[in-house]
């Protein structure tokens, strides 16, 4: 039974709450954005969630997309309800309003993203490429290109992949041989095969643009080689309209273990068309502005499982009848407690609880980073901003996914036997959750991208905010008398010690082995995802303990929700700070013990 | 000593090279006697001279170490003031480079020097025997050519040629003067035109910029291989070309071509080039004109970084080429050998200028190791010629000459694949003509770390520092970390020595032979501690640096310090701990704290107060000295000069100066060793400050310099944090302040300041860019 209701109340306590002094908010741009007003667009995307992408969840998994003839279909009803989504503007949420966005928040737009992954994380491909893809092309293409694509992409009418994996390559990009040849008129062909490509083709969309790396003839070997190039799938005519076919086929689709309802495809570009995007040799660091958003989305796509699975284990945990609580019947009326009773039970639901709020706090954060990099007034901010978002985008997209399917493992438990038969939909989220732990960038890569690229770039300078700032709440709460804050003010401080040790630890080991950071990497990377969420916990906590304070009022129960999860947080989850700091400190000795002929 | 031999000096010619050659003679603290031609017109027939002086005291890098031996300087003019070359032990001629005007200046000399008082040219072209021409026998013997490089302070080769009839002990007394009193490192050359470095380095840069034009390469390109690969200063061959002057050019291949002997390979390569006759024509004659092969445009307030077009001739925008693959940075064999016009432009500069080097042996030099300093402390080459072969191969060398049918020098035939360096015993020793090693030599009384290093293994050593046994019973603490930065390691190891020399040693000698003493502490690693908000690791390395530092001050030996280049910061602090400072004369002392928004943590400020308290120079009171400190410290003030260290009291009056490099650490150990008899470490001092008050005296003049401009609304915070440390924080004028009290003000102060956003921007820039931020 796939259950799901937007948790309104707690994204508007992370939207409006949580962060309200944190430095990034205020931002000009948003002024006519009134928290009302937001608060309606999450209300009305909560009701496209549930009342139009819910739906097409269970039966676009078994049905799957379909390929024919070089032809690609999505399942039944996706069509349609793209459409309406199309229609009621939700492609164009976060867009520059330029291109005809609407130029919302990206801190709105990550919570409705939430919504829409977790009621159809299938569907949520073709709108997310689609974003990331504008994101390329604003960032780097040349004007013209933007003129000819953007008001078409950002409305919905045509989508956007992005095309970097061959047969022989996927995280080692410098092994790519798709090339790419200059024309007379300014234009390229290129030739070469794609495969895993998401949103690759389809019939939601007019038009298919791709973004693809290829090399051009005179390239430099490896990643120093690689250009971008948009290449759409129906060259635009005159007029503006999608016109003739691009040398641009699909050659199969992929069958995969979920995620059914999107269409990954192989693409052969043979002599296609396309435009350089960004400047030659440099098409990398341009694919890279747009994995950048990416790869935050690819979090929330976890976050996303991560709810439903939690929404849809407590429905069934509710209901469920077995056994009687250790402590005595609770619902003697009935012929067993239902298993929301008992203590195992509570410890899975809390887990995911715990994952889902703790992962959207830490997303928020991220989110206003987002923004104020994007609009704050303020170079310093601005710059601020960069450093944090360089250094939790991996974090996000590693953590969340890996909760992800951590808490949709555990809907699955609480079903028993009854999650592991399709019958009640909770198995495909475990199926539909892996993928993310692997695409955008593998957990293992955003672990070293963290250890390797983000910690000791500028001797550490990305880390500055992140660090100062769980240092300075740590000083604001030093004197803190209420017992459970001061407890929490505990915790975080310990793990924060063990992640200040780990990065000291790793900047010098790594220095002198990068064998050495690459083996602490991924305990690195939960170190401080755990702190970030600890951090997060302790200023919710604290907001709620003042609000309670001063008289909550129908939120009473919100707040001392909010403590009590919390408090399962720092009880029950931090202390795997211990362990990965532990493992961290063990360094690569075992790990690189045996030779690799004694595997 | 025959040091004393020379006890006045005369420079007739106050040109650059003149005036320069007399500043020098001056900083070593001897009088010195600037003559020049009366000026056609004006009243002042002292005028040339005198202008030289003044013009001195406004140049920038200086060429007086320090105010006070600009008044050494006598200045006079040749007509009146010749008779005074009779009080002369030293006569050296510095005019324009023609024959007749310094053959008639000689006859004039002739007449008024004593005998056995040396007269020297500093010709760079004019062959010895030319110039004694029609002298008598006694002026002969008195007469050699010694050869200053621009300008004189910095540039440490001085090339002495001597001829048949040169009196040997004259010369060496001119040598030994040289060598100690103006700090010179004395190449003998034979009287060959254009003596060693002038002649290769022409024929080096005509080679190169002859090549960029035929082989179409960017003059960026071409600094690019030409340059940091071959160990050549980072203004590579064309920014040189600026840095010494385009129109040096034409007269260098003039001189040149009119004396080099026929056959010389010089010949094959020089060309007329209208290029450069037509930018000194418009006056792009390099930094001292318009610009030269680079510019800089300021049209339109902008400041454009332009590069002359070797085909066109005209400017455009500076290109920076791609970066050149770290590996061919470093392997000249990879260099030579790579594809395109990296490769052939690599081999075309190194198979011609190596083969011409070698070549050179016995004819312009004696050895390899004449050659090889003459290219490194005259053309700052980080690598002499035949340090180039080695690391090319010799065999490798010869065998690609011989491949392409051209002639392979004897002495490189002969070398074989034996490299022209080895180390033997724990001896360096060259390839000498007759294919017999031998080791390198060294002036006598000269002592070098690295010599101790390479014949003996470290007392003890960890990342940053080591200890090593300099003999007859003194330790030398050397720091090794990158740019000698302090850090945690450099403090243990400090701690580590005091029982060690203790035990069984006499005395310890801070030293290292790094181009820098030290910068200070390593900002990097207290930004990254900063970044991940370690405050307790940051004050656990103040209070260590502080014990370390204090420890050292009191230990049961002497501790004497031997800075040369920069001491700043931490690397100052350590100065200041020490019983006495020996220090190369061009050091470059300061705390400089302030200026990336710190203070100075490492016990800095209490050994300034005590200097300037003790230093009888100030008024009673206890206001003068922390006056002073603020002023020195806030502005962050840097000595040009150990000179200058001692004015601004880095260095004690008491503090000893050596002018020539390699001595510095003979000198040193010698200055510890007499220090051993009946040492006793230093009593604590305690300090009577003035608090509240004097505070905001100090403040109200920092405020006086915001006023005006000078410093910056965090400057003024962080002056204040520095005011509150040096008066003493609460202290009141009836309390004495211990060193420890301090101390402890020092470190709150510190922790305060790295807090701070507006350091931490300071710090960042400073690392980021290595360029202050006034924010």
């Amino acid at each position: 039974m796939q259950v799901y209701e937007a948790p309104l109340r707690d994204m508007r306590f992370v939207l409006h709450e949580l962060f309200a002094d944190d430095g990034y908010g205020g931002l000009k741009a948003f002024e006519e954005f009134t928290p009302d007003l937001l608060d309606a667009v999450l209300e009305e995307a909560a009701k496209v969630a549930k009342d139009i992408l819910l739906p097409l969840n269970a039966s676009g998994d078994l049905e799957g997309c379909t390929y024919e003839n070089g032809i690609v279909r999505t399942p039944k009803g996706f069509k349609e309800a793209y459409d309406q989504f199309r229609e009621g503007g939700w492609t164009a949420l976060a867009s520059d309003p330029k291109w005809g966005g609407q130029g919302l928040p990206e801190t709105v737009n990550k919570l409705v993203e939430e919504m829409i992954c977790a009621a159809n994380v299938s569907f949520s491909l073709y709108p997310g490429l689609t974003h990331g893809a504008t994101t390329a092309i604003e960032g780097h293409a040349t004007e013209d290109l933007k003129q000819a694509y953007l008001p078409k992409m950002v409305s919905g009418v045509w989508s956007g992949t992005m095309c970097l994996t061959e047969p022989h390559c996927g995280t080692d990009l410098g092994l790519l041989r798709t090339k790419a040849e200059p024309q007379a008129d300014g234009s390229y062909k290129l030739t070469g095969s794609k495969i895993f490509i998401s949103a690759g083709d389809h019939d939601l969309t007019e038009n298919v643009i791709h973004l693809a790396l290829a090399r051009l003839p005179d390239a430099p070997k490896g990643v120093k080689g690689i250009s971008l190039f948009l290449v759409p799938k129906y060259l635009p005519k005159e007029d503006g309209s999608a016109g003739a076919r691009n040398g641009v086929s699909v050659a199969g689709i992929e069958h995969k273990m979920g995620l059914k309802g999107s269409a990954t495809c192989q693409i052969n570009f043979d002599d296609a068309t396309g435009w350089l995007v960004g400047e030659p040799n440099k098409g990398l660091a341009a694919m890279f502005t747009m994995m950048n958003t990416e790869r935050v989305s690819v979090g929330v796509q976890g976050l996303g499982i991560n709810e439903i699975a939690y929404q849809s284990a407590v429905a069934y945990a509710k209901e469920r009848l077995q056994g009687r609580s250790l402590s005595g019947p609770k619902r003697p009326d009935l012929p067993a407690d239902p298993i929301i009773v008992h203590p195992d039970v509570r410890r899975m639901l809390m887990t995911m609880r715990v994952y889902a709020e703790g992962c959207r706090a830490l997303g928020m954060w991220a989110a206003r980073a987002l923004d104020a990099e994007k609009h704050s007034e303020d170079p310093e901010v601005r710059a601020r901003a960069t450093d944090f978002i360089a250094l939790v985008t991996p974090v996000v997209k590693a953590l969340f996914t890996d909760f992800g399917t951590d808490a949709a493992n555990l809907a699955v438990q609480v079903y028993g036997g009854h999650g592991y038969i399709r019958e009640h939909g909770v198995e495909q989220f475990v199926r539909d959750a892996r993928i993310a732990q692997i695409y955008e960038g593998t957990n293992g890569v955003q672990a070293l991208d963290l250890v390797g690229r983000k910690l000791p770039a500028h001797m550490g300078r990305n880390l500055r905010p992140f660090f100062h700032a769980v240092s300075g709440l740590c000083e604001e709460m030093a004197g803190v008398e209420d017992k459970a804050l001061k407890a929490f003010t505990g915790g975080l401080q310990q793990a924060f010690g063990a992640l200040q040790l780990s990065t000291g630890m790793i900047a010098q080991k790594g220095l002198a082995d990068p064998e050495e950071a690459g083996a602490a990497a991924t305990d690195y990377l939960r170190l401080m995802g755990l702190v970030g969420m600890g951090y997060c916990f302790l200023r919710a906590a604290r907001i709620a303990h003042a609000r309670l304070a001063e008289g909550a009022g129908e939120d009473e129960g919100f707040y001392k929700a909010k403590i009590a999860t919390a408090g399962f947080f720092f009880d029950r989850i931090l202390p795997q700070a211990t362990a990965a700091f532990l493992a961290i400190k063990s360094g690569k000795r075992s790990l690189m013990a045996l030779e690799a002929e004694a595997f | 000593m025959m040091t004393g031999a020379i006890n006045k000096v005369c420079v007739i010619g106050a040109g650059t090279m003149g005036a320069g050659i007399a500043a020098q003679v001056a900083n070593a603290g001897v009088p010195v006697l600037l003559l020049d031609i009366v000026p056609k017109d004006g009243s002042d027939r002292d005028a040339i001279a005198k202008g030289a002086v003044a013009r001195m005291l406004k140049t920038d890098p200086a060429p007086f170490m320090s105010k006070s031996a600009a008044k050494l300087v006598e200045t006079g003019n040749i007509e009146d003031h010749l008779g005074k070359v009779a009080e002369c032990d030293w006569v050296i001629e510095a005019i324009v480079e023609r024959l007749d005007l310094k053959q008639s200046l000689y006859e004039k000399l002739e007449a008024v020097k004593r005998p056995g008082t040396a007269v020297s040219s500093n010709t760079s072209t004019i062959p010895l025997g030319h110039l004694i021409e029609g002298r008598s026998d006694l002026f002969r013997r008195d007469f050699l050519i010694t050869h200053f490089f621009n300008p004189p302070r910095y540039m440490r080769l001085l090339e002495i040629v001597t001829g048949p009839e040169t009196d040997r002990e004259l010369a060496a007394r001119v040598e030994d003067f040289a060598d100690r009193a103006m700090g010179k490192h004395v190449v003998h050359a034979k009287d060959t035109p254009g003596f060693i470095a002038n002649r290769i380095g022409t024929y080096w840069l005509a080679v190169a910029v002859n090549a960029a034009m035929d082989q179409g390469l960017t003059i960026e390109e071409a600094d690019q291989i030409g340059g940091k690969p071959m160990g050549v200063p980072k203004t590579g061959i064309f920014g040189l070309i600026d840095l010494v002057g385009v129109d040096l050019m034409p007269l260098l291949t003039k001189s040149l071509t009119a004396t080099l002997p026929q056959g010389d390979p010089y010949f094959e390569t020089v060309r007329p080039m209208p290029l450069v006759e037509t930018m000194i024509a418009e006056g792009y004659t390099g930094r001292k004109g318009k610009g030269g092969f680079y510019r800089l445009n300021k049209a339109g307030g902008k400041r454009a970084k332009e590069s002359l077009d070797l085909a066109t001739g005209d400017y455009r925008p500076e290109r920076k080429p791609e970066p050149l693959p770290s590996r061919l940075e470093k392997d000249l064999g990879a260099l030579i050998a790579a594809p395109g016009k990296t490769g052939s432009y690599a081999w075309t500069i190194l198979g011609n200028v190596l083969s011409y080097a070698a070549k050179l042996v016995g004819e312009a030099a004696d050895d390899i190791v004449a050659i090889d300093d003459a290219m490194k402390l005259g053309y700052n080459w980080r690598y002499g010629p035949f340090e180039l072969i080695d690391r090319l191969g010799p065999g490798k060398l010869a065998e690609r000459l011989k491949a392409e049918g051209r002639p392979v020098p004897p002495l490189l035939e002969a070398a074989g694949d034996k490299p022209f360096y080895r180390v033997e015993g724990g001896k360096r020793q060259y390839l000498t003509v007759d294919g017999s090693y031998a080791d390198v030599p060294h002036a006598e009384g000269v002592l070098l770390l690295e010599d101790i290093k390479r014949a003996s293994q470290p007392l003890a050593k960890n990342g940053s520092a080591a200890l090593w046994d300099a003999g007859d019973g003194v330790v030398v603490l050397e720091f090794t970390g990158k740019m000698n930065a302090l850090d945690g390691d450099v403090v243990a190891l400090i701690q580590q020595a005091i029982p060690l020399v203790k035990a069984s040693y006499k005395a310890l000698v801070v030293y290292n032979e790094g181009s820098n003493f030290s910068a200070g502490a390593n900002l990097g690693l207290a930004l990254f501690a900063v970044n991940i908000a370690a405050w307790g690791e940051i004050e656990k390395l103040i209070a260590g640096g502080q014990q370390a530092y204090k420890a050292l001050k009191y230990a049961p030996f002497p501790v004497v310090a031997a800075p040369a280049g920069l001491a700043l910061g931490g690397g100052c602090e350590i100065l200041l701990h020490a019983d006495a400072i020996q220090a190369h004369a061009e050091s470059y002392i300061g705390l400089v704290e302030c200026g990336v928004g710190l203070v100075p943590g490492w016990g800095g400020n209490g050994e300034m107060l005590d200097r300037w308290a003790k230093s009888g120079l100030l008024p009673k009171g206890p206001m003068p000295a922390v006056a002073k400190v603020f002023e020195t410290v806030s502005t962050a003030t840097v000595s040009k000069s150990a000179a200058e260290a001692k004015e601004l009291m880095f260095l004690r009056r008491s503090d000893g100066i050596t002018m020539n490099r390699h001595r510095l650490l003979a000198d040193a150990k010698a200055r510890a060793l007499s220090l051993v008899e009946g040492y006793a470490p230093p009593e604590p001092p305690s300090f009577r400050l003035p608090g509240a008050s004097g505070r905001t005296g100090l403040d109200l003049a920092a405020r006086d310099f915001h006023k005006k401009g000078l410093a910056t609304d965090y400057d003024l915070v962080v002056s204040d944090r520095l005011a509150e440390v040096i008066t003493g924080g609460e202290a009141d004028l009836v309390d004495t302040v211990t060193e420890d009290q301090l101390l402890k003000l020092e470190r709150k102060a510190f922790v305060a300041a790295i807090k701070d956003p507006r350091t931490i921007a300071r710090v960042e820039t400073m690392l980021e860019t290595g360029k202050p931020l006034r924010n």
